[in-house]
């Protein structure tokens, strides 16, 4: 298990350590299953973000 | 777009297919993260797009995973793109942790509503670094130093407090 997967998702990872991720994923068929599971919850999460996103120029 | 040399032909039918392929559908899950901003997710889209063409060595992946692949990378060009937004001197503060968890009026989606709940349903710990992180645009680096907790636990409680949203979304019929 590499806890780093659900960051990735996120994508709060900063950018070399999502570039160090990316190379792992390459070998890692685990993750590579794991974030198509965990892509839900994101898109769950900007049903909020819509909401409060309205920062508008 | 950068410098790249002359495309080939194939090059601008891989852009177009990717396009043809994912454009609609990454437009309609953007425009939701950028608060309906139709401008923004259309920049966000095709930079996306050609983020895909450049690491197309990457696009053998099976195609579920390719789409996920295109979802990550635009959520970080939506968060980039906030984080200078809010960056900037004239623009208003971001909305704080009760405006993100409450939506409130009109405005009120059923999902919003259940998934403002799910998060309720967490533990204090995990609730918080998922507001400290992806719902403020904040990398693991700054959430840890605002949180006073070194990067590894931020990360490791992120992945729990996932995995434990998603198993309450599952229960709620929520998520697919």
């Amino acid at each position: 298990m590499h806890p780093e997967v659900a960051a990735y998702v996120l994508g709060v990872l900063d950018d070399d350590e999502t570039e160090r991720f990316e190379r792992h994923l390459d070998g890692c068929a685990d993750c590579r299953r794991e974030i198509q599971e965990l892509q839900e919850v994101p898109l769950a999460l900007d049903e909020l973000k819509q909401q409060s996103s309205r920062v508008d120029d | 777009m950068c410098a790249v040399l002359a495309h080939s032909k194939d090059d601008e039918q891989r852009i177009a297919l990717l396009y043809q392929q994912f454009g609609g559908p990454l437009l309609r899950h953007v425009r939701r993260s950028t608060g309906n901003d139709l401008q923004w997710a259309e920049d966000v889209v095709q930079e996306t797009i050609v983020r895909a063409w450049r690491n197309s060595a990457r696009l053998h992946w099976e195609p579920g995973l390719l789409w996920a692949w295109l979802l990550t990378v635009a959520r970080r060009i939506v968060i980039d793109g906030r984080r200078r937004r809010s960056a900037r001197p004239t623009e208003v503060e971001p909305p704080e942790a009760d405006t993100i968890s409450v939506p409130d009026g009109a405005d009120r989606t059923l999902s919003a509503i259940v998934v403002a709940d799910a998060l309720g349903h967490l533990s204090d710990e995990h609730r918080e670094v998922i507001e400290q992180t992806y719902l403020r645009d904040r990398t693991i680096s700054e959430a840890a130093e605002i949180l006073g907790i070194p990067p590894g636990t931020v990360k490791s409680r992120l992945y729990y407090a996932i995995r434990a949203l998603r198993e309450l979304l599952r229960e709620k019929g929520a998520a697919g």
